[in-house]
């Protein structure tokens, strides 16, 4: 099924919800609608179904023009799957999968029962969930009752599926079962989805396509890549979130940082010395702090080097698997001279970083404060035969001060 | 709403549909000649020494002008029992056939065909007509007439206050029907205090009686109810389809605001015309569809015929029990229909809900 939206709006009262939102799907296509609450995706969808009738514009499907079918062909060309449902009334799963069947019903009179029991028994056996058929549907699971709606709504025999959150209410293997059989369904059956999604991870995985709704606008369309971009998320969410690939699948996903805008700055200078993935939690805590934060002497690739890059911290870098070299050091003790406060990770010392060490002693000669996370006590890790650890012994007794965790770092600097 | 929803059904009949509903039939047809036997005059439930006899009443069946008999037996038969009968299943059928489609409607369990006030309604134009004293001016159809009349309007008013913006709002509905119900309700209160010698008949007639059966009443009830009982089944794939909520009604291609006036409409004229002409026989349209649904489901094709067909015995069994159980006076139907329905219910209720689930 090919569907195209052109200019769709819809106002309740004097409120709108959707504002000129134009799109096309392809045949087969796996599109995610994403965007906070209230941005209009389950009222887009609303309008695809006209349960809400759209005020402006016009939704095409296969060329025809929704508003000129009937209720039964729209119910045979859409079918939904909302977040959950219930009732209080004795009705078995196989009951509620031949509700999928009404849109078909020939006449009032005749009763091809046979027919529609069969295809209500495909349905079930596509969506797993035969087995339940002279189940109670109200005694079902949350995961079951899904499968059980899923049923009904292949056995409309639509040309596509509408999710609205299908997964709000699973837990996670109920999740990945639930968006594993649409998947199929959208391969195998080449059944058109489009599900609004609020797992960001989720529409990541499975989506080809992802329209972002924005106050009811389409702020962008495309594939997962393209659209999950910390920059637009930031805009729409206003979540300030890292994004990376998964290793294993190369599909992007999504860690949420902050739960708010990046609060004002204190302003006050804050120089990191870190490495090795240690300088993370520190550097994330004084950044959301509001510190002026830079961070010394890192190599391009280490783990920290990224973390800075995401927080947006200046970072004073050398090249991949190189020794900190005279220029760069030099660089490094500039920017401690511009600093009042300087801070020592748990960081693993080796020969290429041992000079982080020194910047650390040239920072207490030149009057600043140190202080030293130790990351919860444990001995450093030394790859320098016990210089490493010497050294630090040294600093303390040159004024450093040690400091056990995160929290407490942050409570004496903000003193 | 109750947890009843949450009994599940039993299996075997779940399974065999059609062969319980004929089993419905068969009872229903063996209540109705059974109930014609019963009567003060006999023979079941005589309290006359001169009772009639099995045989001669079988003959009165059969042959109403025969010759043999006296004048007496086949006017019992044909003039009183039969239509009374007859009347009793009519009633039965439609009260339970719309409260099914009520409950289906508010999707509430507790709703009853008197839910958005054609028992009130009727209510008062039956006192009315009772105390103004126009039954004798104007002749005897003046109190169902006006009964009639009454209820159709008051469903009409329930109707406006509960639709905004052309949409019916199930929940506004139910209070309006709620709030109606109690302000007419006082207002019939008043009228029987203030009724002096009629409170007796009046109060009768709010319980229930088949009291004055006449076989116009039986064909003028005959055609609301048929065409009602098929509208509501020929609707039942949609009705099933809006117990999961209006926005799925409508996914599933039943458009649920059609679908709701419809039933509404139907269910009020079917009601307002069993109100108007024996008065307001409570629990037969809030107990018999629970009671069917314990034992079928809550699919409406199967729901509807098994309420409509034991709604008819039901009460049939219930008048023939008001008749006689107090020897040379007719108890209210009402009251029977809630005396035995009562703990017939809670049993089902009681063994469903303990040994529940489908296999």
């Amino acid at each position: 099924m090919k569907l195209n939206v052109s200019d769709l709006s819809f106002s309740f009262d004097s409120s709108k919800v959707l504002k000129n939102i134009s799109f096309e799907t392809a045949e087969g296509e796996f599109l995610g609608l994403m965007g906070p609450n209230g941005s209009g995706k389950t009222t887009l969808l609303r309008c695809l179904t006209r349960y809400l009738p759209a005020r402006a514009g016009a939704i095409l499907v296969d060329m025809k023009p929704l508003h000129t079918m009937t209720d039964r062909e729209v119910a045979s060309t859409f079918a939904v799957v909302p977040q959950s449902s219930s009732t209080d009334f004795p009705f078995t799963a196989k009951d509620v999968v031949l509700m999928g069947r009404i849109p078909h019903m020939q006449s009032r009179l005749s009763s091809s029962r046979r027919e529609d029991a069969d295809k209500a028994l495909a349905a079930m056996t596509v969506s797993g969930c035969a087995h339940l058929a002279n189940r109670s549907f109200s005694e079902l699971s949350g995961g079951e009752r899904q499968r059980v709606v899923i049923a009904r709504a292949l056995a409309q025999e639509p040309k596509a599926l509408l999710l609205d959150e299908p997964t709000v209410y699973l837990d996670i293997s109920g999740q990945l079962e639930m968006m594993d059989l649409v998947a199929k369904l959208n391969r195998e059956e080449s059944l058109t989805i489009i599900a609004v999604l609020h797992d960001i991870n989720l529409a990541a995985r499975y989506c080809d396509r992802i329209a972002l709704l924005n106050q009811g606008k389409l702020e962008v369309l495309g594939p997962p890549n393209d659209v999950l971009r910390p920059e637009v998320i930031l805009t729409v969410y206003g979540v300030d979130v890292t994004v990376r690939k998964d290793p294993l699948t190369h599909d992007v996903f999504v860690m949420p940082r902050s739960p708010t805008v990046l609060s004002t700055k204190i302003g006050r200078r804050i120089h990191v010395l870190c490495g090795g993935g240690s300088g993370g939690p520190i550097m994330r805590a004084l950044v959301d702090g509001g510190y002026s934060v830079s961070v010394g002497v890192l190599n391009v690739l280490d783990s920290d080097y990224e973390s800075a890059t995401d927080l947006r911290v200046p970072i004073i870098a050398e090249v991949p698997f190189a020794q900190i070299s005279d220029d760069m050091h030099a660089e490094n003790l500039k920017r401690i001279d511009e600093t009042p406060i300087v801070v020592v990770t748990h960081f693993p010392v080796g020969p290429g970083n041992f000079r982080n060490l020194e910047a650390a002693m040239y920072a207490l000669k030149a009057g600043k404060r140190v202080y030293i996370l130790t990351g919860g006590g444990g001995a450093r890790i030394d790859f320098v035969g016990g210089k490493a650890d010497a050294f630090i012994g040294d600093l303390v007794d040159a004024g450093a001060v040690k400091i056990k965790s995160v929290t407490d770092m942050m409570h004496i600097i903000g003193e | 709403m109750s947890g009843i929803g949450k009994v599940a059904a039993n299996s075997r009949i779940r399974r065999s549909p059609v062969r319980f509903l004929c089993l419905l039939a068969v009872l229903l047809l063996a209540t109705f000649f059974l109930a014609i036997f019963i009567g003060a005059k006999g023979p079941i439930g005589s309290d006359d020494i001169d009772e009639m006899r099995y045989s001669e009443l079988f003959d009165a069946i059969l042959d109403k002008d025969s010759e043999r008999l006296s004048y007496s037996t086949t006017a019992i038969v044909w003039a009183f029992r039969i239509p009374r009968v007859l009347l009793a299943g009519l009633v039965g059928a439609s009260l339970a056939c719309a409260g099914t489609a009520m409950q289906a409607v508010f999707r509430n369990p507790m709703a009853d065909p008197f839910i958005i006030g054609v028992s009130s309604g009727a209510a008062i134009g039956a006192s009315s007509a009772g105390l103004i004293g126009l039954t004798v001016v104007v002749g005897s159809f003046t109190k169902p007439m006006l009964a009639f009349a009454c209820a159709i309007v008051t469903v009409f008013f329930v109707y406006r206050m509960g639709t905004i913006r052309g949409k019916v709002q199930v929940e506004t509905l139910l209070l309006s029907g709620v709030a109606v119900a109690a302000f007419l309700g006082a207002i019939v209160s008043f009228l029987m205090y203030s009724a002096g010698q009629q409170f007796h008949e009046l109060l009768l007639w709010l319980l229930g009686s088949f009291a004055e059966p006449r076989w116009s009443y039986v064909w003028m009830m005959l055609f609301p109810a048929l065409a009602g009982v098929i509208i509501i089944f020929l609707y039942g794939r949609e009705l099933n389809a809006l117990l999961l909520g209006e926005e799925t009604a409508h996914n599933l291609g039943a458009n649920p605001e059609t679908l709701k006036k419809l039933m509404l409409a139907v269910a009020a004229f079917v009601t307002a015309g069993a109100v108007a002409f024996t008065g307001i026989i409570g629990f037969v349209g809030l107990i018999v569809p629970h009671m069917m649904r314990i034992l079928v489901g809550a699919d409406h094709r199967v729901l509807v015929p098994a309420a409509t067909l034991f709604g008819a015995s039901f009460l049939i069994w219930a008048d023939s029990i008001a008749r006689t159980i107090l020897p040379g006076e007719e108890l209210p139907v009402g009251v029977i229909t809630a005396m035995c329905g009562g703990p017939f219910f809670l049993y089902l209720l009681r063994r469903s809900r303990t040994g529940s689930v489908i296999s």
